[in-house]
């Protein structure tokens, strides 16, 4: 009810137009919003993720997930979106599980370490979060079907940009410019560019995904220090002209 | 001459702070007027001595986090913890963003200002500096509080950048006045648009005081930040006015549009 009186004030600067509001608010004195499942989904959806591996992303793991989370088999109709829930449900409690690599986030230094860079957290947890598809892998081309599915595009392009925006933020990266664009749309295309490399990939421990991954980066890296460099010149030129032109007397 | 006078104003504004609270109204033609603002004050004086109960040195911007003891317990339950809601959280989240955009197109116009009317009017290099030198404090500080809540920065960034340096490097042109009038426009449209941002700030932070939430320090801080840059920024304003803004030749034409200019940059931003 409070919040009901409350809604007309604060609405005229929210949304009205179809853009959604993709990065709200993050509160560090309130609890955060509660994510998309309930607790009952959370538990029948962790209960059929072992599942995975031998039955794929289908109608029976999410039975037998119901099962052994003690539900009646009825259960799965909880889930509209049927079997893509289990992909959802993977890629969001991957995507949260990321905070809790504090190896890579927080290392611990030796003496005469160099404290490693934005660069170097985000190459990492991104390998992390390949490597959370490890066990599954053999049955992702599922998942990438599903996710290709018009219906459930949106939920897969939020969630894959959610992804790279935690990776970018907890290597504390800073930027609020138009960066913060090109950063997470680089991210982004790397990370769904390896995922797709690394579900063919048969080479033992994924060295070759691991290759593949870096040289995405270096690819990202060249193509961002020249476009760097060509506007470091040109606004560099566009000054001295500018300043040529004043030291003249012209009054501009 | 000129920094003797922000300095004797600054310990004015210092002495007289809530004094602006009232211009509220005044520039946003609010039909809601004095007995809202009243309220607010009554609000703000209340959380305040909420939030310093458990130790009074702490200033009211940084409550202390520690658990209260005895009879203070017992007479105040501890506060409740919610999720903000989702109305809650758009509103902060386009607040800040629009609030970001605006002082990277402020910096931006007095970058672009100075260097023309210093050239030909040398006595305004302290108070360009100085206008300079807030607004590019004010830049930093919505550039961490952006970082830090991790809000999305506007989709609009490059457009305001050179929407921004065209307009200030334009007046400047124009000459001395032109570039005031710049001046007085801009200030005005924000002054109002922060000044609304404060009362709907103070409207849900009483809000969630009612309903036995716990407020905490990042909005208590945020209201404060909010206040103290609407002020300095009415602080320009007072600046500009006194150099001849309103002698520019086409004045009203020239603050008309810049004005509409302005709402309809904060309308986008707040969006996109």
């Amino acid at each position: 009810m409070a919040i009901r009186t409350h809604l007309p004030r604060l609405r005229p600067l929210s949304k009205r137009i179809a853009l959604p509001i993709l990065r709200p608010y993050h509160s560090y004195d309130h609890p955060p919003p509660p994510g998309p499942f309930t607790p009952t989904e959370s538990s029948i959806l962790s209960a059929a993720i072992p599942h995975i591996p031998s039955h794929g992303f289908t109608h029976t793991t999410l039975s037998l997930g119901t099962k052994d989370a003690g539900y009646i088999d009825a259960s799965t109709n909880l889930f509209p979106n049927g079997t893509f829930s289990l992909v959802h449900y993977h890629l969001y409690t991957q995507r949260l599980a990321l905070a809790k690599h504090e190896h890579i986030l927080s290392p611990a230094l030796k003496e005469r370490e160099k404290v490693p860079g934005v660069g170097w957290k985000v190459k990492a947890l991104t390998w992390e979060r390949l490597m959370a598809n490890r066990e599954i892998i053999h049955r992702w081309q599922e998942a990438l079907a599903f996710m290709a599915q018009p219906s459930h595009m949106p939920t897969a392009i939020s969630e894959l940009s959610s992804l790279s925006d935690e990776i970018w933020f907890l290597s504390g990266d800073t930027s609020v410019d138009t960066s913060w664009y090109m950063k997470r749309a680089s991210l982004s295309a790397i990370y769904a560019a390896t995922e797709l490399f690394m579900t063919t990939d048969k080479s033992p421990d994924f060295i070759d995904t691991r290759e593949f991954l870096n040289r995405r980066f270096k690819d990202v890296q060249i193509v961002g220090g020249t476009m760097g460099n060509v506007a470091q010149w040109a606004g560099f030129t566009a000054h001295a002209g500018l300043n040529v032109l004043r030291s003249k007397g012209v009054r501009i | 001459m000129a920094l003797y006078a922000c300095s004797k104003r600054a310990s004015y504004l210092v002495a007289h702070l809530p004094v602006y609270d009232f211009l509220a109204p005044s520039l946003l033609q609010a039909p809601r007027a004095s007995h809202q603002i009243r309220r607010l004050n009554v609000t703000k004086r209340c959380f305040t001595a909420a939030g310093s109960s458990g130790n009074q040195s702490t200033s009211p911007s940084q409550p202390s986090r520690t658990p209260k003891s005895g009879p203070d317990a017992a007479s105040n339950p501890a506060p409740l913890n919610k999720p903000l809601t989702q109305a809650q959280r758009d509103f902060l989240t386009s607040a800040l963003r629009v609030n970001q955009a605006g002082e990277l197109a402020a910096t931006l116009i007095y970058t672009a200002q100075t260097p023309p009317i210093v050239s030909s009017h040398p006595h305004l290099r302290p108070l360009m500096k100085h206008m300079y030198d807030q607004e590019a404090a004010h830049f930093s500080t919505f550039n961490s509080l952006m970082a830090k809540h991790r809000i999305r920065p506007t989709a609009m960034y490059p457009v305001w950048t050179l929407a921004a340096s065209a307009l200030g490097w334009g007046t400047a042109i124009m000459g001395r006045e032109a570039a005031m009038a710049c001046t007085e426009a801009v200030e005005t449209e924000i002054g109002g648009h922060y000044n609304g941002q404060v009362r709907v700030l103070l409207e849900m932070a009483e809000q969630m005081e009612k309903d036995g939430e716990e407020i905490g320090g990042e909005l208590r801080e945020l209201i404060d930040t909010i206040r103290r840059i609407r002020d300095e920024e009415l602080e320009h304003l007072d600046h500009a006015v006194e150099n001849d803004a309103k002698q520019a030749v086409p004045y009203e034409l020239l603050t008309g549009v810049i004005r509409a200019g302005c709402r309809g940059a904060i309308w986008v931003s707040e969006r996109v």
